[in-house]
């Protein structure tokens, strides 16, 4: 296991840029960058230095995640960022969710190591994106795919957004 | 990265995945691909970009009556080994006989 980053190290790495290597086509976001607001940084910041502050003891891992995922309708836990995704699977999600117009929340997780590992087990899913609705998993990238495909996730948004 | 898998020297990833989902799963039908060349270079494979990522199709009876989270819960776990030692992501495809039609 990953011993907990010095928590100066992972709030700097929240803002660092990326490698310009991981940087996705301009073009391709050239089109969604003007129909997205600001993402508030409220959440982000704030749960990441409480869970860099946390150091792993998973009982303050486990409430402190409790919070973040019903913090917001629609939260994504994902590598990179909305708008410089990190991989190709996460890239997908926030397309996804871009696409049908609901109000979501990223988390970078490769940002945080911490908050990395404590979501694996807190999900009881090893990969990344997950995807939260309502304080819900509701899966990672071929799961909200599919239902996408199958209108299962618009309904699934919309009971959320009505609740 | 230690464990039971004594034939993991000659066997490749793929091999002991589906051995494993093989024997777990019962399945009837069972695709592994290994698409590791289409993330060569991406962040987190840089140095070793051999078998890391997989599509995998399985039909299994055992995913009757279970979501799909559970489903691919299912097969993560199966795959703890693999993901503990060098798997990065994989792209499943879970379904029941009934559901493929077979």
């Amino acid at each position: 296991m990953a011993a907990a980053a010095p928590s100066a190290t992972a709030l700097a790495g929240a803002a660092l840029p990326l490698p310009l290597s991981a940087r996705p086509q301009p073009a391709r976001f050239s089109v969604a960058l003007p129909r997205t607001a600001p993402p508030p940084p409220a959440l982000r910041l704030r749960s990441v230095r409480r869970l860099a502050a946390a150091e792993g003891p998973p009982a303050g891992m486990k409430e402190t995640l409790d919070k973040v995922v019903s913090a917001h309708k629609v939260v994504l836990f994902m590598k990179g960022t909305k708008d410089f995704p990190q991989c190709g699977f996460s890239h997908t999600v926030v397309q996804i969710l871009r696409s049908l117009d609901v109000p979501f929340e990223t988390l970078d997780v490769l940002a945080n190591d911490a908050l990395r590992q404590g979501l694996k087990d807190y999900s009881s899913w090893p990969t990344f994106p997950q995807l939260y609705i309502d304080g819900e998993f509701f899966g990672g990238c071929d799961i909200t795919l599919e239902a996408y495909k199958s209108g299962e996730l618009q309904e699934t948004l919309e009971k959320a957004m009505c609740s | 990265m230690m464990g039971s898998r004594g034939t993991s020297v000659v066997l490749s990833r793929a091999a002991r995945m589906r051995q494993k989902l093989q024997s777990a799963l019962e399945a009837s039908a069972l695709d592994i691909e290994d698409v590791s060349y289409q993330h060569a270079g991406h962040a987190a494979v840089k140095d070793n970009a051999n078998e890391t990522h997989f599509n995998i199709k399985v039909i299994s009876p055992k995913f009757e009556g279970q979501s799909l989270v559970k489903r691919h819960r299912m097969v993560y776990d199966l795959l703890t080994d693999e993901l503990n030692s060098g798997l990065h992501a994989i792209s499943i495809v879970a379904k029941t006989p009934t559901e493929s039609g077979s």
